[in-house]
This record gives structure tokens, sequence and C-alpha cells, in this order.
């Protein structure tokens, strides 16, 4: 290790960092690619040998949204935002509480609650669908934001949870010490220390509610279209609309560009539900 | 009331050393629970009672008892999807693990840069399934997709059709677009391991004079296992349900060669309308994800000192 110190550091970072941009750039070919079709005519599209340049054009917006794409934006847009809120209010004590209490079976409760979130989305939908089908749920907004619930909510809890248990609990005794009801004590001394918590696992809540597919296009469809419901009804019997999949596709990705941007490290926390602290 | 409180106080182990009601962490926990009880239990009872009855057309009729079952398991497409699975499973979560531990390493490595980057390498992983299998339907179309025709037919791997019609093909082409979907996953996730390590062995093992490889091999490796573990354990039951990229790309075909068990019970309920039987598949499904959850939540718990 001392010889390596002696040598230029600056050198071989370099090596590394130029390994890692190639890399990325490869792996993020297809993305540019799609990107491109979004203004790229449709015989430039379809041309072989593969065409570089092209006149753009703004056709497939403009189809995309004589099409009525921007309520589905709308749609998935406040879908998302009000599944994701309920999924907050909702979970953020029960996170608290299993990060901080002791409770009769609660090793049973978490098992049941990492199943609801492992479960397959295609063994949910079957009874999801039949259950709709009788209450008259099927393609409402209101059934879409419950049938989110139950990967969201099971993992808001979760996930949620791993952070409370890194708050210390030594302020809350402080507090409770003082006389602090414990209503008083979460909302001035828990809530403040989990914001960042409470964030980025709402944030990811929100991503997946984003991206969600099947559960859109089984039980909604036709009044409540989200955005991924409406990339495959491009695929009409003229043919398939390309650049306006690709219009779709990439406002689908903005969100998501934003979310790894802000949420860096606490991706892996979500994503791996809080077993590797990012 | 206040004695009963009281006593109940003193039985009860002190969670966070304050004066516990045994009923506080039930109160807080009950609009969640009943919540996944809704959205969850529920839809499950509903499967398990589906799969004992005959059920065709959005119509319930008589208990059948098993037949749904031994249908389900003397049907040669239900052991063919099980077979795809368990081949898409079993090629593409090794090579994730593989390439996303070297990528770890790589970018371990004094890269710099990083809040860019790996932000940027999240992408695949982040974005929509239905927006990956969308990508490669665009770079693996026909012969005219960006990869279709610059890569496979310049070195005659396909010709004029897109892979994604081969029945050869096909599932392996899918295993690609996994792998490009899941490897950052991977990789970021034994990066944040990777950068949890302690220093002290490294500094210990430099002045016994070990080189990198021996660091690796004697150091990381066993420090990383658990973790390599979990996040395998996950990885693998996260591949088993893959739904929306298969279902955009070739919805189980050519024929069924690339047919899982979600594509199978998806086509079963909704265009077969076979309900009894696709609810005895999303049962014996939920029940080997179930265990598998298990041992996910106890290597976990154990392994990692996570939960």
């Amino acid at each position: 290790m001392a010889e390596a110190a002696s040598r230029p550091e600056g050198s071989r970072g370099l090596f590394w960092t130029t390994l890692v941009i190639v890399y990325a750039a490869i792996m993020l070919f297809p993305i540019f690619w799609m990107a491109s079709m979004m203004v790229k005519p449709n015989d430039a599209m379809f041309a072989r040998p593969t065409q570089w340049l092209f006149v753009p054009t703004l056709d497939h917006f403009s189809y995309v949204i004589e099409q009525g794409f921007h309520w589905s934006l709308l749609t998935s847009f406040l879908l998302c935002t009000v599944s994701t809120a309920l999924v907050v209010i909702i979970g953020t004590p029960a996170a608290y509480a299993f990060a901080r209490f002791e409770m009769k079976g609660k090793d049973d409760l978490f098992l049941f609650i990492l199943g609801s979130r492992m479960a397959p989305p295609v063994c949910l939908v079957i009874p999801f669908y039949l259950i709709y089908a009788k209450v008259g749920l099927l393609d409402s907004f209101l059934g879409l934001t419950l049938a989110y619930m139950t990967f969201n909510l099971s993992f808001y809890v979760w996930v949620l949870r791993s952070f409370c248990r890194d708050l210390p609990v030594e302020l809350e005794e402080a507090a409770a010490l003082e006389g602090w009801s414990k209503v008083q004590i979460f909302r001035r001394v828990v809530f403040p220390l989990l914001r960042n918590g409470i964030v980025a696992t709402s944030v990811l809540c929100f991503i997946f509610a984003w991206n969600e597919f099947l559960f859109a296009f089984m039980l909604g469809g036709k009044s409540v279209t989200t955005l991924p419901v409406s990339i495959p009804k491009l695929i009409t019997s003229q043919g398939v609309r390309w650049g306006e999949m690709a219009v779709v596709g990439m406002t689908a990705l903005i969100p998501v560009l934003a979310v790894v941007f802000v949420l860096q490290r606490h991706i892996v926390r979500g994503l791996t539900l809080g077993a590797v602290k990012g | 009331m206040a004695s009963a409180s009281e006593t109940m106080t003193a039985a009860a182990p002190q969670g966070a050393g304050m004066r516990e009601r045994a009923w506080y962490p039930y109160l807080l926990i009950a609009p969640s629970m009943i919540t996944l009880v809704v959205v969850s239990l529920a839809p499950f009872i509903y499967a398990i009672y589906l799969s004992f009855h005959e059920a065709k057309f959005g119509r319930v009729r008589d208990f059948v008892g098993f037949d749904n079952y031994m249908t389900l398991l003397t049907d040669e497409r239900f052991w063919n999807s099980i077979g795809v699975a368990t081949t898409f499973v079993f090629i593409a979560v090794p090579i994730e693990f593989m390439l996303g531990l070297i990528g770890a390493l790589v970018l371990n490595q004094n890269v710099r840069g990083r809040s860019i980057l790996i932000p940027l390498l999240f992408m695949p992983t982040m974005m929509a399934p239905i927006v990956v299998g969308l990508l490669w339907k665009i770079m693996l179309a026909g012969s005219w997709g960006f990869f279709s025709y610059n890569v496979l037919e310049r070195f005659n791997i396909l010709g004029e059709t897109s892979i994604f019609a081969s029945p050869d093909l096909a599932l392996y082409a899918l295993i690609f677009v996994d792998i490009w979907q899941w490897t950052p996953f991977m990789m970021l996730a034994f990066f944040a391991g990777l950068q949890a390590l302690p220093l002290g062995p490294y500094r210990a093992a430099a002045v016994d004079g070990a080189n990198p490889v021996q660091m690796f091999f004697h150091i990381t490796l066993p420090m990383m296992t658990p973790l390599l573990a979990v996040i395998g354990l996950l990885r693998f039951i996260d591949a088993f349900k893959v739904f929306d990229t298969i279902y955009i790309l070739t919805n189980g075909g050519p024929g069924i060669t690339t047919e899982t068990p979600s594509i199978l019970a998806n086509k079963m309920t909704f265009e077969f309308w076979n309900i009894g039987e696709a609810s005895a598949l999303a049962v014996l499904v939920w029940i080997a994800f179930f265990a598998f959850c298990s041992i996910f939540y106890q290597v976990a718990k154990k392994r990692l000192n996570a939960f």
C-alpha cells in the first residue's frame, strides 16, 4: 500500500473514471437512441443502414397530444400523489411502532408485510379483478389507489422502520421525562429527525406507482389510463407508432431521472428493503 | 383503569424506556394492518377460494376440490413455464451477480464524479419496466432495430426477423434485457457494501505485504458474504416474478418458449378466462414466494443484522 500511495493517484483515478464513463455511455445508449426517436421522421427510423442525421420533426408530439396523452400524464401524476400521500399518513405511525415497541407476534406481522411486498402482482391481479368487478371499482381512480397500497404500504412500513431504528432513543426518553405526551414526542422529536427518511421512502413509493403497469393495465385502462398503460396502446392495427412511443417513454423517464439524482444513496437502501444502508 | 394499565406497564418490556400503554403500539399499526388485510390478505384468501371452484368467464360455479390443481400439475404448459422461469433466473441472476460484483469493485477504485455517475448508472433499474421493454423492442426490433442491424445482422447471428421471434433465441434476448436492467442494482448494492467495510483489516494486510488479489479473497469476500447472499436472494426472488418486460417484448412467444408462470397466469385469466385454474397457479406461486421470503427474512436478519 505504501508503494501504491507513492504512485501518482491522479492517473489511476483517471483510468477508472474513464472506464466507468465509457461503461455508462454504452449502457445508457438505448435511452439516447429512444430520445432521438422523439424527433425522428418515420422514414429515417426504419432506415437501413442506420441513419445518424435527419431533419427533426415534431409530428410525434402532436399526434400524442391529439390522442389526449396529457390526460394520462395527469392521471398518473394524481394517482401516484394520492396513493403515496395515503401511504405516508397510514404507514408512518406503523413504521415507528414496529421500530420502537415490543408487540405480540411481531415477527409474523413482519413476514406478512414482507409477503405483501414480495407477492407477484400477477397473483394479486386475478382476485382484485373479480372483486372489483363485483363492487364496481374496475377502471376507477379509487380502485387503483387501493391496489397500489398492496405493494407500496408494505414497502413503506418496511423501509421506514429501518430509518426509525437509526434514531437515538435517548431523545424520546428525555422528552418523556419532561412530561411530553406521546403525540408531542412524535410531532416534535421523531418527525423532524425522520423527515429525510420519510421523503426518501415516499419518493420511492411514488416511483413504484409511477412505473407500475400490470394493475393499471388490468384494473384500469379506459377512463383511468396511466402513462405506462398508454405505451402498448400505440401498437395499433395500422402498425407500431415508434416515435410516439418514444415520446411517452421519455416522459415517463423524467421523474425517474430527477429522483435518481436527488435520492442517490437512499435508493440502494430502499431497493434492498433496508438490508443495505446506502 | 389506572391500576390495570400500571400492571400492564410493569409486564410489558420497556421499548423506548417510556411509560408504555400496552395498546399504544397496536393503535399505531392498526390502520396499516387493516389496510393490508383488505388489499393483500383478502385477495389471497379469495384466490384460494377460487382455486377450489370451477370459475370460468368471471362466473364462479361448483366446488371442485383439488381438480384445478390436478389439471394444472398435469398440464405440460405449467411445467414448461416453470422450466422457462428457472432457466431465466438461473442464467440471468448469476451473470448479474458477477457483473455487479466486478462493477462494484471498479466503482470502489478512486473513481471521480460518483455523485453524477451513480445516479446515471441506476437509470435502467429505476425506470419503468414497460419502458425497458420498449427500449429493447426498439433496439432489437425486426431488421431495422439499431442493435439488430448493427450487431446481430452484421455478425450473422440473425437475419431478417426480430430476435424475439426466434424460438431458440427469444428467451436469451429476454435474459439479456434483464441483465441490462438489473446489473446496476447489484453493482450499486455491492458498492454500498464495499464502502461500509472497515479499513483496519486492509491496513493490517498491507503491512503483511498482501497483494490486492489476496486482500479480495481473504478480506473483502469473507466480509461481504452475508450481504452478497442477501442481495442475491432478493434478486432471485424478484427475477421469478418478472412480468412487464416479457409481456411487452414477447408475451410468452414464440409459441410458449418464453412463457413464465406470471405470463401463463395472466393468459389463463384474461385470455382463456379460466379463473379457477389461474387462481390455483397464483396460489402455488404465492406459497413458493412466501417460502422464499421467509428464507430471505431469516438470512437478512441473522447474517446481516438487518431488520
